[in-house]
């Protein structure tokens, strides 16, 4: 599905990440550990195309197209979809304003739409402004509702579960089980989709199977491993400890 | 200070920013009595039915309480009385009614107000005559065009709207000409008089060619419990526009709210403003201008005068710079003469920000799709329902303004 390769990016002349290799095939979810700081957020604003990213070297594959000889609308349209951590608020923009996006010249797809918004008690979230005066659980919801309508190939998701109420977490998990599980569409069966997540807590790990987990420290991906296995030594024991752990069994291979 | 002395500042300020200029000649013009070029909307040619679908005149009259058509020099009006509505060319109700021009004829405002007031009032009268009786509520809004032909170089016009007590109406106006022309000049004075617990809708949509020269006047009195809504959206500015309605809320209880959308290019000038003026208590004014500079010169201007006890009122000014050519200025101004005034003001210019523009289409939009929510959601009125005719009105101007040159100045990517 993806594959990033030798990643090398630079924020204002600055390398922010080096030497990033990441492979996510068909069907699998893979989790994002490190630290504040440690280069997570550029990694998948990178993936998307935020213009301020510079690839100084590397290339990022997904179904065989290199993504840096794309701009950021045109990822987005061969299936690369995102959930911001902080989307920014846009005057008047509505949350019907990119819903409507979705469905433009489509009517079996506004039906569907329709159905989604009562499934997930969106009503009173689409004609209100996008992103404004919404909590933080209210702000996730939203950013993955736009998942469910948009329905893209890659999941792209930022801290879905950082500070939202076990309420919320559990109306966010169910929207993004639904997202990712394999589908019948008229008698075609969709393949489970792929994602990356960023996590702290690994609370949203709970709600569907991930593969595979990294850990990245300082710009680098320090670690490979099972995520809740991992998820397990960072909280027992911190970063570091699972970079060491990591160092530790090279040292003994 | 008397109400007399606001007038006589708003008359010198108009004076002052007078960008419109009459020659001898144009009122020569606004003299002849021509005859009417066509006698129903059937007769319309076919690229001009088009173009007054685009200000919001439809010829099969779907959902209209009434039409009136200023083709040219001489209007006629469709449906000349529905129940409690009465709609008539202006000069056929000045004969009709005698007490028109006892009551309502330049008594909103001056003929010897400004240059425009006075080169109407010296003119043929021209334009319409709209009564809604006691008591009525016309649900279909009355549309009116107000439409520049090929034989027009001058158009002018004196419109009376009368709302009685408890009286309702929405009306749509369109102003715009036929494409093969690129220059004139266009005056309309329109006096409103809202009655006790009348409410009157107004939207007004122009379209114009880019050597076109608009002065519209509107002055309107609000009588106790009244509400005037009046919203102007302006999709191809013309030359020069200037226009500074003047709402008077004489009445307890009375409301208005002025909404304009403009669209700056380059080489036009719109000068937009507004002055309310409370002496009634308990009375609310807003005014909400939006403008966004593609180039040109835009000025924005507000005045909310507070006399009445209890007044409140707010004005916001927002201006959205598309281009490094052209210029916004905005001015929004408050006067309270009563200790228990509630009034406040805001104005804002800026650019789009390129974080709204980038997250847009993260989301699938291309970057002129993006940019042009972003302007339509800048643009919004925030009136609650929005009627389809200023919907498409206001997104048109968000499409011209997200496409074409003039734009490139939001750094998103390494151009």
């Amino acid at each position: 599905m993806i594959e990033i390769k030798n990643l090398h990016v630079t924020v204002e002349g600055k390398e922010i990440l080096s030497n990033i290799n990441i492979t996510i095939p068909n069907g699998e979810v893979h989790a994002l550990f490190g630290p504040n700081g440690s280069g997570k957020t550029t990694l998948i604003m990178t993936i998307i195309g935020y213009p301020q990213y510079n690839v100084t070297d590397g290339e990022i594959i997904f179904e065989g197209r290199n993504l840096l000889d794309l701009e950021i609308d045109e990822r987005a349209r061969l299936g690369i979809g995102v959930a911001q951590q902080r989307p920014p608020t846009i005057k008047g923009v509505k949350l019907r304003t990119i819903i409507d996006f979705y469905s433009k010249n489509n009517p079996e797809k506004a039906d569907y739409i329709s159905t989604q918004v009562e499934k997930f008690e969106m009503q009173d979230f689409i004609d209100r402004e996008i992103n404004a005066n919404l909590s933080g659980g209210e702000i996730k919801k939203s950013e993955i509702f736009q998942m469910v309508v948009a329905s893209p190939k890659f999941l792209i998701l930022d801290e879905p579960d950082s500070g939202i109420d076990p309420v919320f977490l559990s109306k966010i998990g169910g929207m993004l089980t639904d997202i990712l599980k394999s589908k019948k569409n008229q008698d075609k069966i969709t393949t489970r989709k792929s994602g990356l997540i960023i996590t702290h807590t690994g609370d949203i790990l709970n709600y569907f199977k991930t593969n595979l987990a990294y850990l990245m420290m300082d710009g680098m991906i320090g670690c490979t491993g099972n995520p809740q296995e991992m998820l397990e030594q960072i909280q027992q024991h911190g970063y570091e400890y699972c970079i060491n752990c990591n160092r530790r069994k090279r040292e003994f291979q | 200070m008397s109400d007399n002395r606001h007038k006589k500042e708003f008359r010198a300020k108009q004076e002052h920013s007078d960008i419109i200029n009459i020659e001898e000649e144009d009122i020569l013009r606004l003299k002849e009595d021509n005859k009417p070029e066509i006698h129903s909307l059937d007769e319309i040619k076919a690229k001009d039915i088009k173009t007054l679908a685009e200000v919001g005149m439809v010829m099969n009259e779907n959902n209209r309480s009434g039409s009136y058509l200023c083709y040219g020099q001489c209007g006629f009006v469709t449906a000349q009385f529905i129940e409690g509505l009465e709609c008539i060319p202006i000069e056929e109700a000045l004969e009709k009614y005698e007490w028109l021009k006892e009551k309502y004829w330049f008594k909103a405002i001056r003929s010897d107000e400004n240059k425009i007031t006075e080169a109407i009032s010296s003119s043929i009268p021209r334009g319409f005559f709209i009564r809604v009786k006691k008591g009525y509520k016309i649900k279909k809004p009355f549309q009116a065009a107000l439409f520049m032909t090929e034989n027009t170089r001058v158009q002018g016009l004196h419109n009376i709207v009368i709302l009685e007590e408890d009286a309702e109406l929405t009306l749509l106006t369109g102003c715009t000409s036929t494409n093969s022309i690129k220059k004139g000049l266009h005056l309309a004075i329109s006096e409103i008089y809202i009655g006790k617990n009348a409410k009157l809708v107004s939207t007004m949509i122009h379209s114009w060619g880019p050597q076109f020269d608009i002065g519209p006047r509107t002055y309107s009195i609000v009588e106790e419990g009244g509400t005037l809504i009046n919203t102007y959206c302006s999709i191809n500015p013309p030359r020069k526009i200037q226009m500074h309605p003047f709402t008077h809320l004489k009445g307890d209880n009375a409301s208005a709210k002025y909404v304009s959308i403009i669209l700056g290019t380059p080489n036009t000038c719109c000068n937009i403003g507004g002055t309310i003026m409370m002496t009634g208590d308990n009375t609310g004014a807003e005014i909400c201008a939006r403008a966004v500079c593609k180039g040109g010169n835009i000025v924005q201007t507000g005045l909310l005068i507070g006399k009445g006890k209890n007044c409140r009122a707010h004005v916001d000014c927002a201006g959205l710079m598309l281009s490094n050519e052209g210029m916004i200025e905005a001015t929004p101004a408050l006067r309270a003469l009563n200790p228990d005034a509630r009034m406040s003001h805001e104005a804002s210019i800026g650019r789009v920000a390129p974080g709204e523009l980038v997250y847009l289409m993260s989301k699938g939009f291309t970057e002129e799709e993006a940019l042009s929510t972003i302007i339509r959601g800048f643009i919004d009125p925030g009136i609650e329902g929005i009627s389809p005719e200023l919907d498409a009105a206001l997104t048109e101007v968000a499409e011209i303004s997200g496409h074409g040159e003039g734009w490139d100045m939001i750094p998103i990517r390494n151009r």
